[in-house]
């Protein structure tokens, strides 16, 4: 029934098959599609009835290869008015794929919020914020900042986080300026630094 | 006056002494009974010497001692049932006698008799552990990993207590080989957080190799082997089915195992097992809380088939391993500040209950693997063997990520790997055995496409093909082996960086040697020593990383200039065996040229995500040495103690410093109470404590320190039901029994969280 040599060639014989029919793949350019490369803050004054007023400035952190290993990331300073009042919108963008991620996080607004820690924001704070987001949810897209104006400090940092997949309900997640925001869960999509200039 | 002394004493000496004749009555004839075919010793196989009417069983090892005798001829009549009885007529003058004995089978058509079933030998030179029976019974439930550290000098470098890696010796990933029936095991064996793919239900024994086996199983063999072995296959008419129901309460887990096996009455030599198991476990507890999502999933199979007569035999084998593992959600930081906020306040932020849900951040691992392999008995003495197997490793790691992307892994990966055996076995009436062999592996490595993160390893093809041989001297007390191997290996790899196409074309080669030997000093001590050499080539994460390593805050750069690792171990191993006490006591130094290890630059990575620390792959000379000890006691008749523990340093020679992930020393001990007045049925109380130390030998760079020693108890219950002819093992345990807060160096969730609190578990094993 079994014939004894035939069998091993059998076996042999199926193997380099196999053998032969298994290659890698060649070899396809993925593109990254959670990098962001530019975060804008865009300021607009408002005046004391809280409507706008005068040109919009915009600051921006940048980094053209994303998160990945490259280059540190360009970062402007932040030039704003003592005693001003400001409407603050934050825009992300991946320009390697040229997608708006500000309207991703948006549309995830239960998963991400934008915090603001720093000297600026904490501490004798240089900067109020308040979330003025058009859902109502505390995302942190769109805000209100007003300056202090007599600040005690002067070279600031307003360091702004994008933490994603965090507890909102976390006591005190409701606090634009929660330094303990790691508590909270979730992670950091963002941790920018700009250096704020008071004039 | 001291003339006189002397021969008085001589005088009162020579009262007491009998008056023998002329000849030393004191002779006797030693050896050893081993299977022909493989080298395997017989146990309990009958010597009788006709002359003086008396005769001796062999032990364990198959070693007998027939003593007392006066020089002369004598027949020896060697027995065991199924093999041929051997007669051997020798003269004792002077000195002692010893042989080698090789019996061979017998092809006898009687009912009852099982055809041998053919299984490979073990190299007995180097340092060897098994976990079979009552043992095994005992790590029913738990992971390999988890299984292996009841082994003296195995510990587990793990992520969390859903995946664990064996370590033998303070080496792991890719320094040792598993090898699931034969073939060994080809995953994506390089990551810290992926362990191996095979699920341990589908052994009856599990072997630990503790020694540098690269002439015999290929490269990165360099700490040590394992072996997970099912049983053979039957070759008479039979049914066995064995059930395992397993219920543990910490994670609520429930591991439901069943395995059919057989053998054709039909077709003599027809043999078939057919094996299962599922597992699930919701999230895990530390004492105080729980950790997030860290419920796991698993089905597993395997099936196989056999014929074997008396000149070949043929056998094909599938297994099929398939798991979900959920990750613990803090432990995937973000960037650096994440990492060091967690690892300060010691425990998850995140307050979770329990819950059977795997979310991402989570794994999704399936492996095939298909095998067929045939020996034919070209003679008495030769045996020819041919070994194909197939492997698909596809795994799938997944993160939270922002909107549909949520859905896609970040990490998926196909492996597919071909292996090719071919031996030649060969064994004489002398005293030398051996095998000639050469081995080819053939690995093809790809990404799968749509991830949306670059790849974090390029795809690749690659060849390896080595040519090996070994013989070995046995006579009476001694074993002698040795070896060599030749190995070259090619890699092609191909990714795009930043959309530019690299590719690299890569070559290494090695030859290995080992030597070693086993002496049977006397009935209670035997001693085995082997030096060998291994290798390891580079492996592609160590060659190309080059980004970020996703949940661990770190950049990882590779270098594609990396050398293979060579390395010389040298293991002894003195056992002890008399009476009541066990002792086995394993001692060994590795030097290894061009050790790869990941090393912090101290410079770091500003980007838009926040800073990550860099780390990069260097290579140093490392030199590990450490001891084993395993030993057993048995007190009374029903109070008996055991101990293991084990001891590793390891040190970077060329910088005088630590390297990172080595396990700190250890110690299990235990005391067991046996209740059962029948001795062949157990039914044993046993209560262990494990103490391990503080890991104070720490590299110079750590993101946390060395979490401090801790102790914990266990208390263990088995019991065995003879139910008509069947066998019922009931077992129950409690692992952690005060719910001790601790971390253990050795796990990369210590960052995170506590580790494991109490688990009872309640097993239940029929075999019918």
């Amino acid at each position: 029934m079994f014939k004894s040599r035939k069998n091993l060639v059998y076996v042999m014989a199926f193997a380099a098959l196999a053998f032969t029919s298994c290659e890698s793949d060649d070899p396809v350019i993925e593109n990254d599609q959670e990098v962001i490369t530019d975060v804008t803050l865009s300021f607009q004054e408002l005046n004391a009835a809280g409507n706008p007023v005068g040109a919009v400035t915009t600051f921006k952190a940048s980094d053209p290869q994303g998160i990945e290993v490259g280059t540190a990331p360009t970062i402007d300073n932040v030039t704003l008015t003592k005693g001003k009042t400001y409407s603050m919108k934050i825009d992300v963008r991946n320009s390697i794929e040229n997608e708006d991620i500000t309207k991703e996080i948006i549309e995830e607004a239960d998963e991400h919020q934008f915090f603001f820690v720093g000297s600026a924001f904490v501490g004798s704070p240089v900067l109020t914020y308040q979330y003025a987001d058009p859902s109502g949810e505390l995302i942190g897209v769109e805000g209100k900042v007003t300056v202090s104006t007599s600040p005690g400090l002067n070279n600031a940092t307003m360091r702004i986080v994008l933490r994603h997949d965090l507890d909102k309900n976390f006591p005190g997640a409701t606090n634009p300026n929660f330094e303990n925001f790691v508590q909270a869960g979730g992670e950091s999509d963002l941790d920018i630094a700009f250096p704020l200039i008071l004039n | 006056m001291n003339f006189i002394k002397y021969l008085l004493l001589l005088s009162i000496w020579s009262l007491f002494v009998p008056n023998t004749s002329a000849q030393n009555c004191n002779l006797a004839i030693r050896g050893k009974v081993i299977h022909l075919e493989n080298n395997e010793p017989i146990e309990t196989g009958y010597i009788w010497i006709k002359e003086v009417e008396r005769g001796e069983i062999t032990d364990k090892d198959g070693n007998f001692t027939i003593k007392d005798l006066c020089p002369g001829s004598y027949t020896l009549q060697i027995q065991f049932l199924g093999h041929k009885e051997i007669k051997d007529s020798i003269v004792l003058s002077t000195n002692s006698f010893s042989k080698t004995y090789r019996m061979e089978e017998e092809s006898l058509n009687l009912a009852g008799v099982e055809i041998h079933g053919h299984r490979d030998a073990v190299q007995t030179t180097t340092s060897v552990s098994a976990l079979y029976g009552e043992a095994l019974l005992a790590a029913r439930g738990e992971s390999l990993g988890e299984s292996l550290k009841r082994i003296a000098g195995v510990t587990t470098f793990s992520t969390g207590n859903t995946i664990s890696k064996p370590v033998i010796h303070g080496m792991h990933s890719n320094r040792i080989m598993i090898l699931n029936n034969g073939i060994r095991l080809e995953g994506q064996q390089w990551g810290a957080e992926h362990a191996p793919e095979i699920d341990p239900f589908l052994a009856d024994e599990i072997t630990v190799i503790k020694g540098a086996e690269t002439v015999r199983y290929g490269p990165e063999a360099m700490g040590g082997v394992i072996l997970v072995n099912p049983a053979p296959l039957d070759t008479k008419k039979a049914q066995k089915t064995e059930l395992n129901l397993i219920g543990g309460t910490n994670g609520r887990m429930g591991n439901l195992a069943v395995t059919h096996s057989g053998g054709s009455g039909k077709i003599k030599g027809l043999g078939y097992r057919l094996q299962g198991s599922t597992k699930r476990a919701g999230n895990v507890r530390a004492p105080d809380y729980y950790q997030g999502n860290t419920g796991m999933s698993e089905l597993n199979f395997t099936g196989a088939l056999g014929y074997s007569n008396n000149k070949l035999g043929i056998e094909t084998y599938y297994s099929f391993f398939n798991t979900s593992i959920g990750i613990l959600r803090d432990a995937h930081t973000g960037n650096l500040s994440d990492l060091t906020d967690i690892i300060q306040n010691g425990r998850p932020f995140t307050n979770s209950d329990f819950t059977y849900e795997i979310d991402n951040p989570k794994q999704v691992v399936s492996h095939h693997l298909a095998k067929v392999k045939s020996h034919y008995h070209l003679s008495d003495n030769w045996k020819l063997n041919a070994q194909y197997g197939f492997q698909l490793n596809l795994r799938e790691e997944f993160d939270r990520r922002r909107g549909d992307l949520n859905n896609s892994p970040s990490l998926d990966l196909k492996l597919f790997t071909n292996t090719i055996d071919l031996y030649l076995d060969h064994t004489h009436k002398n005293e030398f055995s051996g095998t000639w062999g050469v081995n080819l592996i053939h690995q093809a490595n790809s990404n799968v496409p749509g991830t949306g993160v670059t790849p974090l390893i390029p795809n690749y093809d690659m060849v390896n093909v080595g040519f090996y041989l070994m013989e070995k001297y046995s006579k009476g007390p001694i074993e002698l082996e040795a070896g060599l191997r030749y190995d070259y290996r090619t890699i092609q790899t191909a990714r795009f960086i930043q959309n530019e196409l690299q590719e690299s074309d890569l070559n290494y080669q090695n030859f290995s040697a080992f030597i070693g030997g086993l002496f049977q000093i006397n009935p209670r001590i035997s001693f085995s020593s082997n030096l060998g050499s291994a290798w390891r080539p580079p492996n592609v994460n160590e060659l190309f990383s080059q980004g970020l390593h996703h949940g661990a805050a770190a950049v990882e750069i590779g270098d594609v200039d990396l050398n293979s690792e060579k390395s010389l171990k040298w293991v002894n191993e003195l056992e002890y065996d008399h009476n009541n006490l066990h002792i086995e006591l394993t001692g060994y130094a590795n030097h290894i040229n061009n050790y790869i290890y990941i090393n912090p630059t101290g410079e770091t990575v500003v980007s838009l995500r926040g800073t990550f620390n860099v780390y990069e792959y260097l290579q140093a000379n490392a030199f590990f040495y450490g001891f084993d000890i395993a030993g057993s006691y048995q007190f009374t008749e029903k109070i008996s103690a055991y101990t293991k523990g084990s001891i590793i340093r390891a040190k970077n020679t060329e910088e005088n410093n630590y390297f990172p992930f080595i396990p700190s020393d250890r110690m299990d001990w235990g005391v067991a109470y046996d209740f059962g007045s029948n001795t062949d049925k157990t039914n044993t109380l046993t209560l262990s404590n494990m103490l391990v130390a503080k890991q104070r030998r720490e590299p110079d760079f750590d993101i946390a320190a060395a979490p401090p020693g801790y102790s914990l108890f266990n208390l263990a219950y088995q019991k065995q039901i003879q139910i008509r002819d069947n066998k019922l093992n009931l077992g129950a345990q409690v692992q952690n029994l005060l719910n001790t807060s601790y971390k253990e160096y050795m796990n990369r969730f210590r960052y995170f969280t506590d580790d494991i609190g109490r688990n009872i578990l309640l097993k239940i094993n029929y075999q019918f």
